[in-house]
């Protein structure tokens, strides 16, 4: 990887206050939104880099989502239409399954796949199995992720892939589970394609199954 | 209480206690701590668990009968009438916002500002009262309607009324089913209670980084407030361990620094003070604990019990905290609701000759046996056990019952709304005996500060 900007840097240090400032400096200057998010991209990349080395935990991780929202308002006024979908390394549905309502996992892991430049199509919490199916459908997504907290939840995601057999699209989307009571036995039995142990896991399945 | 019973009652209190203890036991005790599948197992739904208490005991009685070699059943659960009385709006519950048959679940969110800090380190009576029940309770919107109050009155009663149902229960448990319980009294960690109801996961990762020392503050602050709330909560003759489910404390939640300086002292603190009054501690540790859970070999040894959760290593946690603190789990969720009885029975033999080898160990689910749990599998549990973990043919150990604290021992110095001082003013010179008036005043100023308080957990 090329040498961080010094933008990128103080994210991956999380200097909050540092990045508000070189990020109004940049809009002062007349630097385009789009390659502050871009360089801000690359900072989330590297907090990425810094969970998976056991450097960074979940609280820097939600902090990290926290710093990049205040960016991103910061940056929304200088958007333009045009700019919005540029440049996105493929389409990832994500939700957390029927009958669940648990969602810190599930926006942790769109705020990375965000930063490693995917689309993240959100459908929230307590999903049911049509929305699924759905979506991917009329999005072409080849990732779907699928979360739970709560174990009864196994059937559900079960029933989501047979809908997608169903609707004949199965072997169009690679689904990757998450969430504490997912497992190898339970990827299994639901017949998922990948068990996801963390949500930097879950980035860089979608990293290859986009190439 | 017949003879038969009561000596099925001690025995089985005799292997909880004494493997908690680290004693020997005659086999390795099946002491499951959140049974949820024994509540369900009689074939009630989630909703009519949950507002009815009079199924119980039907369901109680009919899951010993089938399943007579578990040897502790869990006290109390989440009761939804009186949640409806008051408004509190921190949970979803079955049948009323979630379908009749799904699990209630606690909703996430802000309910303690970040400039709210200094307010809950001064006085945390104050701040609940003040500013978080009005948030949680529905009722509070008002504060001056004849419902608000009513609806206090309301919940007043109903709490006596779930307590007696509590007390009926436990009593036909003890007497008629011979069956102890796995614990009584429920307290969160310091920074769990932080965490959980008033700054949300949200907020509190954040204030991790940006306001590190106004976390330990409070924590400090609500250490004595969460003992002697749960201490008014707890088995007056100590019998059982007092509960204490530990969310946050798992890996990768903080780095192993941040739990060091915010997580664990303050825990420490409140689970060395309940030792002190003479309890034992069931700790539930909710995730991957693995990196973190040494920490509870600084506590007194056989004086804690530690669920270790489906992704934690028992095996690993064994080998950490043999010798200092007994250990409860290594059967997965999925074990039980998608796996077969032969891969039970095999992985329970093979606990059963690994971290059961030596005692200090109860076989269970990760934390808890969950709701669909097939019987066949909790059958298989409990049969391979029975073949494989034995160690001998009687319990010598002597059961604890302990009505006083250890000598010496005070209460540490909490907060109440209305002290006894403020009273007393009002009252101006007394005529009789203070102490008779201050008495009746403390004690229930005390309960009703300890149930506005259980209100955070």
């Amino acid at each position: 990887m090329a040498e961080l900007t010094a933008l990128a840097k103080a994210l991956v240090e999380l200097d909050e206050e540092q990045v508000m400032e070189l990020v109004k400096q940049k809009l002062d200057a007349g630097e385009p939104a789009m390659n502050i998010i871009k360089e801000c991209n690359e900072g989330m990349a590297g907090i990425g880099k810094r969970f998976e080395d056991g450097v960074y935990f979940l609280s820097e991780l939600i902090f990290s989502a926290e710093i990049l929202q205040n960016v991103m308002a910061e940056l929304e006024p200088h958007l333009k239409e045009s700019d919005q979908k540029a440049e996105s390394r493929g389409i990832v549905v994500l939700g957390t399954v029927k009958g669940d309502i648990h969602d810190i996992g599930k926006n942790i892991v769109a705020t990375l796949l965000t930063g490693a430049g995917f689309e993240v199509v959100d459908l929230g919490v307590d999903v049911p199995t049509e929305a699924f199916v759905e979506k991917v459908k009329e999005t072409g997504a080849k990732v779907l992720g699928m979360s739970a907290l709560l174990s009864f939840t196994y059937p559900e995601m079960k029933t989501v892939i047979d809908a997608l057999k169903d609707a004949g699209i199965r072997d169009k989307v690679t689904v990757i589970i998450g969430g504490a009571p997912c497992n190898e036995q339970v990827r299994e039995f639901v017949g998922a394609d990948y068990y996801a142990i963390d949500a930097v896991t879950g980035v860089n399945i979608s990293k290859q199954v986009y190439g | 209480m017949s003879d038969s019973v009561k000596a099925l009652y001690e025995e089985r209190l005799k292997r909880y206690q004494a493997a908690i203890a680290l004693a020997p036991t005659d086999r390795i005790p099946i002491a499951p701590g959140s049974n949820y599948f024994a509540e369900v197992y009689s074939g009630f739904n989630h909703q009519e668990y949950m507002y009815d208490a009079s199924k119980w005991i039907e369901a109680d009685r009919k899951f010993i009968e089938d399943f007579p070699e578990t040897d502790v059943l869990r006290t109390t659960r989440v009761w939804g009438p009186i949640q409806d009385i008051l408004g509190f709006n921190t949970y979803k519950l079955p049948g009323r916002d979630l379908p009749p048959n799904v699990q209630f679940q606690f909703i996430e969110g802000e309910r303690m500002k970040p400039e709210e800090y200094d307010i809950l380190i001064r006085n945390p009576a104050e701040f609940i009262f003040e500013y978080y029940l009005p948030r949680v309770f529905d009722v509070l919107k008002d504060r001056t309607s004849a419902r608000s109050y009513v609806a206090f009155l309301k919940a007043g009663m109903a709490q006596m009324y779930w307590n007696n149902m509590l007390k009926a229960r436990a009593e036909f448990l003890q007497n008629e089913m011979g069956m102890p319980m796995a614990t009584m009294g429920l307290v969160l960690s310091p920074f769990d209670a932080l965490a959980d109801g008033l700054r949300g996961l949200r907020g509190i990762m954040i204030d991790v980084h940006r306001r590190p020392e106004k976390i330990q503050e409070a924590c400090e602050a609500l250490v004595p407030e969460l003992v002697n709330s749960v201490l008014g909560a707890a088995d007056p003759l100590r019998r059982y361990p007092i509960f204490m489910p530990l969310h946050r404390g798992c890996y990768p939640f903080l780095s192993p620094k941040q739990f060091e300086e915010l997580y664990w002292p303050p825990l420490k603190k409140v689970v060395q003070m309940l030792i002190d009054a003479g309890y034992t501690v069931r700790a539930y540790l909710e995730g991957n604990w693995g990196p973190n859970w040494h920490h509870w070999r600084e506590l007194p040894k056989g004086k804690v019990l530690l669920d270790i959760d489906g992704p934690g290593d028992i095996v690993k946690a064994k080998e950490d905290l043999g010798g200092y603190q007994c250990i409860a789990g290594g059967l997965t969720d999925s074990d039980l609701t998608v796996g077969t009885p032969e891969h039970v029975r095999e992985k329970v033999k093979f606990l059963c000759e690994t971290v059961g080898k030596d005692g200090g160990y109860i076989i269970s689910g990760g934390c808890n046996i969950p709701y669909d749990t097939k019987p066949e599998n909790y059958r298989a549990m409990i049969d391979a056990i029975m073949e494989y973990g034995r160690y001998g043919d009687k319990t010598e150990y002597e059961v604890q019952i302990n009505p006083n604290p250890p000598e010496g021992w005070q209460p540490p110095k909490g907060h109440v709304l209305t002290p006894w001082e403020v009273k007393k003013e009002e009252i101006g010179e007394i005529m009789g005996d203070e102490d008779l008036i201050k008495a009746a005043w403390e004690m229930f100023e005390r309960m009703a500060f300890n149930w506005t308080f259980g209100w955070i957990l």
